[in-house]
């Protein structure tokens, strides 16, 4: 049973106590959102993105052309450019909000759920949106509306400007629209782009099992079409996103047999039907079950969050809680390989590794500087662990499937990032005692777990060991 | 110009004649043959690579793509000009394309589509391994995979035992540690993570630690090229090039389909350094989930596609040769009035070149790996023996 501290959350730290009700420790967490815990500088999105506006104005309109014939003077110049407007320090700053989540937080289950839909509603690798936006997004979007119904996140996930600029709804234009129009007078041609409809009901809604076809797509992209980030002059693409009729496509449209009207409404109007939709509570039950429990949830896992969806109309709180009374039920039966940003959250959070960097070294950062390597750290970790939440692939997030974790590359690196993290504990924890009492309060089978990591001498190789057993990786 | 409909790759009699029988396969046991696999990520444009010579069809959707300076190939097709290495390839006959093809997906999702890419299958998430992985098992090749990523591919999965480099910069623990783990996976029946320990604690054991390698595709093409080389080194190798999703911006000669492309370039010609003379005993072959629109769209940029092209390099090809059966450009002749048709299921040349290199017969392949789906045995007409 102590592996669902692990499952839902990431275990227990020296500092916490045993909850006597393990199931309602967990849920009690699910009700409201509570202010971040970390005690730093926290930036809004919309200053971050005119950072990234600054970053993308100054290289594409100033340097490029001040530097037209100068390769080595552009790449210098670009180079404080980044550093002006932050482009190595923000990223890291997020993660250290994101992880204190997990680690410091009286919510950890609800951080692990965070992580959940932050990688649902993935930001992908494009541009510099990792860099500048996509931990801001993953903070204001995603859990902000986290005791909110699930209809509300997709609502303004959908028109957040980070989702619209990474999914290329700017490029969407209604062929019949008065944009159009006035492009094919000037001899240019516009047109649709599919790119975030798709996705809208692929990967964030009802998923392909719901049977849309080629056809809904497109009718999806016409709803969407106008739906793109106010441009200026300066602001280029990062102005606030708005609906412009002028780039929507006239008429009626018609999406898995409804019928929807021409305007701003009707995208509010198909997100509505796309939530209600049975196909969309039985995959997010999937990918929660997935998440917590096992590669291939069986329905009568599902079962019960599909029903505290149906019963709560997708309240949040409500799906949340029947998901991880499911994990508990079935924490006995089941282990779930840990991703790699979750492992390293399950080590740091048990065995008391520093590894988020202070508010206070974070707070000395000056814009123009770069960042010294220990205001990185973080940024530089998940990517050699090979999961760094703001550079997933595609927009279908990280893998949430064992096989995809299972490589030599992949566990060599928890091995020597598991040596690297013993040396970022303070003293006192670096004893014998601390790990016996640990190893008592975190697993079922304490004596067997300290007699195979015993019989290595040294102690930083006993944490070693521990953190890779099978109890450990798969929780 | 209109170039009419040809039959390279029509029809192969040897299918049927051979259905059924189970010939000894007539296998040189002493030739250690190598099998490396690219996947272009995102959809690679088949037309921006390899584009088709004086087709107005093609000029008037493409105004704004349309390369200067392309490579003539052959009266009907040009070669991107920055495939350099590549064309250096094909100028000594260690060069060839296949063009309008693709695996049977006719669907625009990215996610689907690398799926079956990599499964070979035809319902996306339905198999749980790689049309690679299920060939290596049938030519028992365990522990001869390498693949040169941070994750396992999909595309391997279906053998135990594959090795994967990417070079992390610290040292590795103690093998006696390692060799510690890999007892307790295996008590624990974890017999995935024991196999990986297995390979975790012989690396440690060969290396000499310390010298940090560049994660470049052009520096791990070599380094696999290195490896590939070695009588018992791999067999078979698994690259990832990213980025040919270029709804916008594609760009032309200088564009990011380009940069892609360039990349995949890189690995030819990396490959080529490494292996030495042992290029002659390999055959290197593309592999993408689908080509992109004809047209160019809004962002100057295509959208999803369907068929394509597949590169192929290496010495057991027969010739340099651009191999299609070419359904034309005009409307009718795309795929759902948008996109270049596929007239030869990829997976057959797949199936073809993992009967000559892993010298099982086409048959065993088709059915065992492919599930019996109706394949062409392209061995003869492309590759030697």
């Amino acid at each position: 049973m102590k592996n669902f501290y692990r499952k839902v959350a990431f275990g227990l730290g020296p500092k916490d106590k045993v909850p006597s009700d393990p199931l309602k420790w967990a849920t009690s967490q699910l009700n409201e959102i509570p202010e971040f815990s970390w005690k730093g500088k926290i930036l809004p999105e919309k200053e971050l993105r005119n950072y990234y506006r600054d970053y993308v104005y100054g290289d594409r309109k100033v340097l490029r052309k001040k530097f037209k014939n100068d390769k080595d003077g552009y790449k210098r110049e670009k180079n404080k450019l980044r550093h002006v407007t932050g482009q190595k320090f923000w990223w890291n700053l997020e993660l250290c909000i994101r992880h204190s989540e997990a680690l410091k937080s009286e919510t950890p289950v609800l951080a692990k759920l965070w992580y959940f839909w932050g990688n649902h509603f993935a930001i992908s690798e494009k541009d510099f949106l990792a860099q500048y936006t996509t931990g801001a997004y993953q903070r204001e979007v995603i859990r902000a509306n986290m005791n909110q119904n699930f209809e509300k996140m997709v609502q303004e996930a959908t028109v957040a400007w980070t989702m619209i600029h990474h999914l290329d709804n700017n490029d969407n234009v209604g062929p019949k629209s008065q944009e159009a129009q006035w492009a094919k007078e000037k001899g240019r041609k516009v047109g649709v782009n599919e790119n975030h409809a798709r996705e809208l009901l692929e990967l964030h809604t009802v998923s392909p099992d719901c049977g849309y076809t080629q056809e809904d797509v497109i009718q999806m992209a016409y709803v969407m079409s106008g739906w793109r980030p106010n441009w200026g002059k300066k602001r280029l693409e990062t102005g606030d996103v708005h609906f412009n009729g002028e780039y929507h496509q006239p008429g009626t449209k018609r999406i898995l047999g409804k019928k929807y009207k021409s305007g701003r409404k009707s995208l509010s109007a198909v997100i509505t039907d796309l939530v209600n939709h049975p196909s969309c509570r039985e995959f997010i039950a999937m990918k929660l079950c997935r998440y917590f429990i096992t590669d291939n949830p069986t329905k009568e896992m599902m079962e019960p969050i599909i029903k505290a969806w149906e019963k709560s109309d997708g309240f949040l709180p409500d799906v949340h809680k029947a998901a991880v009374e499911v994990a508990f039920n079935y924490s006995e039966k089941y282990n779930k390989f840990q991703n790699p940003e979750n492992w390293l959250l399950i080590m740091s959070k048990m065995s008391d590794v520093e590894l988020v960097p202070t508010p206070k070294l974070m707070d000395l950062y000056t814009l123009g500087l770069k960042p010294t390597h220990e205001q990185r750290s973080l940024e530089y970790l998940l990517r050699e662990l090979g999961h760094h939440p703001y550079l997933a692939k595609q927009p279908n997030g990280w893998s949430d499937v064992s096989d995809d974790w299972m490589s030599p590359e992949l566990l060599i690196r928890r091995l020597v990032y598991a040596k690297e993290a013993y040396y970022k504990k303070n003293r006192k924890s670096q004893t014998n005692e601390f790990y016996e009492e640990m190893v008592e309060k975190n697993y079922d089978n304490p004596n067997e777990i300290l007699k195979t990591i015993n019989q290595q001498g040294d102690l930083s190789n006993r944490h070693v060991m521990l953190f890779n057993l099978p109890e450990t990786l798969k929780s | 110009m209109k170039i009419s409909r040809r039959n390279f790759l029509k029809g192969s009699a040897t299918t049927l004649f051979l259905a059924g029988f189970n010939f000894p396969v007539l296998a040189n046991t002493i030739k250690k043959k190598n099998l490396v696999i690219i996947m272009l990520r995102g959809g690679m444009d088949g037309l921006c690579a390899v584009p088709i010579i004086g087709d107005k069809n093609f000029e008037k959707r493409r105004k704004d793509l349309i390369l200067d300076e392309t490579i003539k190939l052959n009266s009907d097709f040009a070669l991107h000009p920055k495939l350099k290495n590549f064309y250096n390839l094909w100028q000594n006959n260690l060069g060839a394309i296949v063009h309008a093809t693709n695996i049977p997906y006719t669907k625009r999702s990215h996610f689907d589509g690398q799926n079956l890419m990599e499964t070979g299958g035809h319902i996306p998430y339905a198999i749980k391994t790689g049309w690679l992985g299920r060939g290596m098992k049938l030519g028992e090749l365990k522990g001869d995979g390498l693949a040169l990523s941070l994750p396992m591919p999909l595309l391997l999965r279906g053998i135990p035992s594959n090795d994967n480099f990417y070079p992390s910069k610290k040292r590795l623990p103690r093998t006696e540690l390692l060799q510690l783990l890999k007892s307790v996976y295996a008590d624990k029946s974890e017999h995935d993570l024991a196999n990986m320990m297995e390979i975790i604690a012989n690396r440690s054991m060969m290396s000499s630690g310390g010298t940090s390698m560049s994660r470049k595709n052009s520096s791990l093409a070599y380094k696999a090229g290195l490896e590939l080389k070695k009588i018992n080194g791999p067999r078979v190798a698994v690259f990832e090039v990213d980025g040919f999703d270029t709804h916008a911006a594609q760009g032309g000669v200088n564009g990011s389909h380009s940069d892609s492309l360039i990349e995949m370039d890189s690995i030819f010609k990396s490959l080529e350094k490494g292996l030495g003379n042992e290029i002659e005993n390999t055959l290197v072959l593309t592999l993408t989930e689908f080509g992109r629109t004809i047209e160019q769209n809004g962002g100057r940029g295509t959208e999803h596609g369907y068929g394509s092209a597949i590169f192929m390099a290496g010495g057991l090809l027969k010739k340099s040769q651009v191999y299609t059966d070419w359904p034309g450009l005009k409307k009718k002749e795309l795929f759902e009035g948008r996109d270049l048709n596929s007239t030869t299921d990829a997976r057959s040349v797949y199936a073809s070149a993992m009967s000559t290199v892993f010298d099982i017969d086409f048959n065993r392949i088709q059915k065992e790996v492919f599930w019996g789906d109706k394949l062409q045995n392209l061995s003869e007409k492309l590759f030697k023996s």
